[in-house]
């Protein structure tokens, strides 16, 4: 710093004058950052209640696309009835891959904590792998490989697919768990009496259920809005993602608001809540 | 376990001689909690992918069809998509470098006899696009990272970082989708910035480069924030003022002192950001118009209309090859975990 010349230390006081005042600089920026984050949200929950055809200039308020819709009406093009079979397809696929992957997964993250064994190392990155790499990547080979078997696509194989990234998931949410767990209360147990069974089922798992909890509820969530993975491996089916997909590439419609901020809403108040009786979650 | 606890002794004498010797064994508990998984893993995961890596070696037949017979078998399709024709490798290597200053330079200058292939600069594109992504998520949240983490109220933190991640739980699609309204022509957003002078009001800001990028970084920069974030919490912050009574002044301090303590989550954070960012389908997809496609895009098209299997699995293996490198260099120079 022996070396400053007159400039750098005329740059360096307006830099140190600029970090002076750094806290409401920051406050701002963060300000802005969340506007960014919500104002979209924000204009397109407004906008579901627009009383225009055209859906993006303001013509006043509206609830007649909501009722429409839910009185099963067609609305500019959204057939509320394929919405909602896209829907229940959803939370089908949702809810075997949540219990499958939630298992497989939590059994996983024990065998990856408590063991060591040959390979270790290398079986740990195929199960980072599913969460790396791209999903289109993912999507394609699958469809690939039923093509090959000769598995004709459907439901069953979008679970199939959704059962395979989740895993992962849930694995890693898990083992976070595992490692800041308190090994001497097992062994506790077991001084006291407990078998393995016993153990796990009135130590183990009660100790875990957080950990277990936030991992199905991403398992859910990821499986629930895949859209890439699913639209190549579920062949003519419907799942919600897609059929918003489709909903979205033909414009911006009054119906498509309205299923939009129902599905934003829905899903950020069910968070909202679970985050109110579990705790943070992630 | 219905309702009776049978005791120890009864417990012992049901268990036949070898279920006790398989309790007994190290590796049965190993085996019975990762058999499934495994096997899921392997034949779901890395055996389809494993196809794919087969089929990136094959041929196109002249109906469309996929030859992946032994006598089919090369790198061709690399080839076809690296090397442009009649180019030898120095060539490639040399067109692709000059590719990528012109198109960093404002202007044109004249440095070699050739382009890449168009493959390589949809590939070159998609990199960009990532690096791009990553940079801005870095310089908006960073900042947004340290107020959160360092200076919000204590009793805010949570709320702040719960309302960070919250719309990562809202769906992925109707995220776009309000993007795609917000930078439509007549949205708010185009008439508002119709104020500033220059701009045509209302004008649309869609299928463009631009919207392409905002969408990414839309999407993607709670994952850049919430590592930050985590790493500043771990800094102990006597130092930054142990630095300050050494006679630094604020902005020393924090470039010699906290920065440099908080990259391992910047590099975490850029890695999830260029990941994903990198591989972009959707968004450029919903969000981009012709000249914004990028590699995820391409590759959809060769299994989809233009019906290029073979040529479709060597550009998704270019694409893992790509975040192959990234998290290379990240286990290079960040934190050994991922995650």
């Amino acid at each position: 710093m022996s070396t400053e010349t007159p400039q750098r230390t005329w740059l360096s006081r307006i830099r140190s004058r600029l970090f002076r005042n750094g806290g409401t600089i920051l406050a701002v920026e963060t300000l802005l950052f969340y506007l960014f984050l919500y104002i979209p949200i924000a204009v397109l929950i407004s906008l579901s209640f627009n009383d225009s055809r055209y859906a993006l200039v303001w013509q006043g308020f509206t609830t007649k696309w909501y009722t429409d819709l839910l009185a099963g009406q067609t609305v500019a093009r959204v057939d509320p009835d394929a919405a909602f079979t896209a829907l229940v397809h959803s939370v089908e696929i949702a809810l075997v891959t949540v219990v499958v992957s939630t298992i497989f997964g939590t059994m996983l993250a024990f065998a990856l904590d408590r063991y060591e064994f040959p390979g270790k190392r290398l079986f740990t990155g195929l199960v980072y792998m599913p969460i790396i790499i791209p999903s289109i990547v993912m999507g394609i080979s699958l469809l690939l490989f039923f093509n090959i078997v000769g598995m004709a696509l459907g439901l069953h194989t979008a679970v199939i697919g959704h059962i395979a990234f989740d895993i992962s998931f849930v694995a890693i949410v898990v083992l976070a768990r595992l490692q800041s767990f308190n090994h001497t209360l097992e062994e506790a147990a077991k001084d006291l009496g407990a078998n393995e069974l016993e153990t796990l089922r009135y130590i183990t798992l009660p100790l875990l259920k957080p950990g277990i909890v936030a991992g199905a509820l991403l398992a859910f969530a990821m499986s629930f809005d895949d859209f890439v993975v699913t639209f190549f491996i579920i062949g003519n089916q419907n799942t919600l993602p897609i059929f918003f997909f489709s909903m979205v590439r033909q414009g911006i419609t009054p119906g498509v608001n309205v299923v939009a901020a129902l599905i934003i809403v829905v899903t950020m108040s069910v968070v909202a809540v679970a985050q109110w009786f579990e705790g943070p979650i992630w | 376990m219905a309702g009776e606890t049978p005791t120890r002794e009864q417990e012992v004498e049901t268990q036949s001689g070898l279920l006790r010797q398989l309790r007994g064994n190290r590796w049965t508990g190993l085996a019975v909690n990762i058999l499934p998984s495994m096997f899921w893993l392997i034949t779901f995961f890395l055996i389809p992918l494993a196809v794919m890596f087969y089929y990136s070696f094959g041929q196109r037949g002249a109906f469309g069809e996929v030859l992946i017979g032994p006598e089919y078998l090369g790198l061709q399709q690399y080839s076809l998509f690296f090397i442009p024709d009649g180019a030898s490798i120095v060539d490639t290597v040399w067109y692709t470098i000059a590719w990528v200053i012109n198109s960093i330079l404002p202007f044109t200058i004249h440095l070699a006899a050739g382009e890449p292939t168009p493959y390589v600069q949809l590939t070159l594109k998609s990199i960009g696009f990532g690096v791009v992504a990553t940079v801005l998520s870095f310089v908006i949240g960073y900042p947004v990272a340290y107020y959160v983490g360092r200076l919000a109220p204590e009793e805010y933190q949570d709320l702040l970082l719960v309302l960070i991640i919250l719309p990562f739980w809202a769906s992925f699609l109707v995220r776009i989708y309000a993007i795609q309204i917000l930078l439509s022509g007549n949205s708010v957003l185009t008439n508002a910035l119709g104020l500033l002078p220059f701009v045509t009001p209302g004008q649309s800001l869609m299928n463009s480069r631009l919207a392409v990028m905002v969408g990414l970084v839309y999407i993607w920069i709670p994952f850049m924030i919430l590592p930050v974030y985590a790493s500043l919490e771990e800094i102990d912050f006597t130092l930054r003022e142990a630095a300050m009574d050494l006679g630094a002044n604020r902005f020393q301090a924090f470039r010699r002192v906290v920065f440099p303590l908080s990259m391992p989550g910047v590099i975490a954070g850029s890695l999830l950001v260029f990941i994903p960012s990198t591989g972009a389908y959707v968004i450029p997809d919903l969000l981009g118009g012709t000249d914004s496609q990028m590699i995820g895009n391409f590759i959809a098209e060769q299994f989809g209309a233009a019906g290029n299997w073979p040529l479709g699995a060597a550009g998704s293996f270019t694409l893992m090859g790509i975040m192959l490198v990234a998290i290379a260099v990240y286990q290079r120079y960040g934190s050994a975990d991922l995650v």
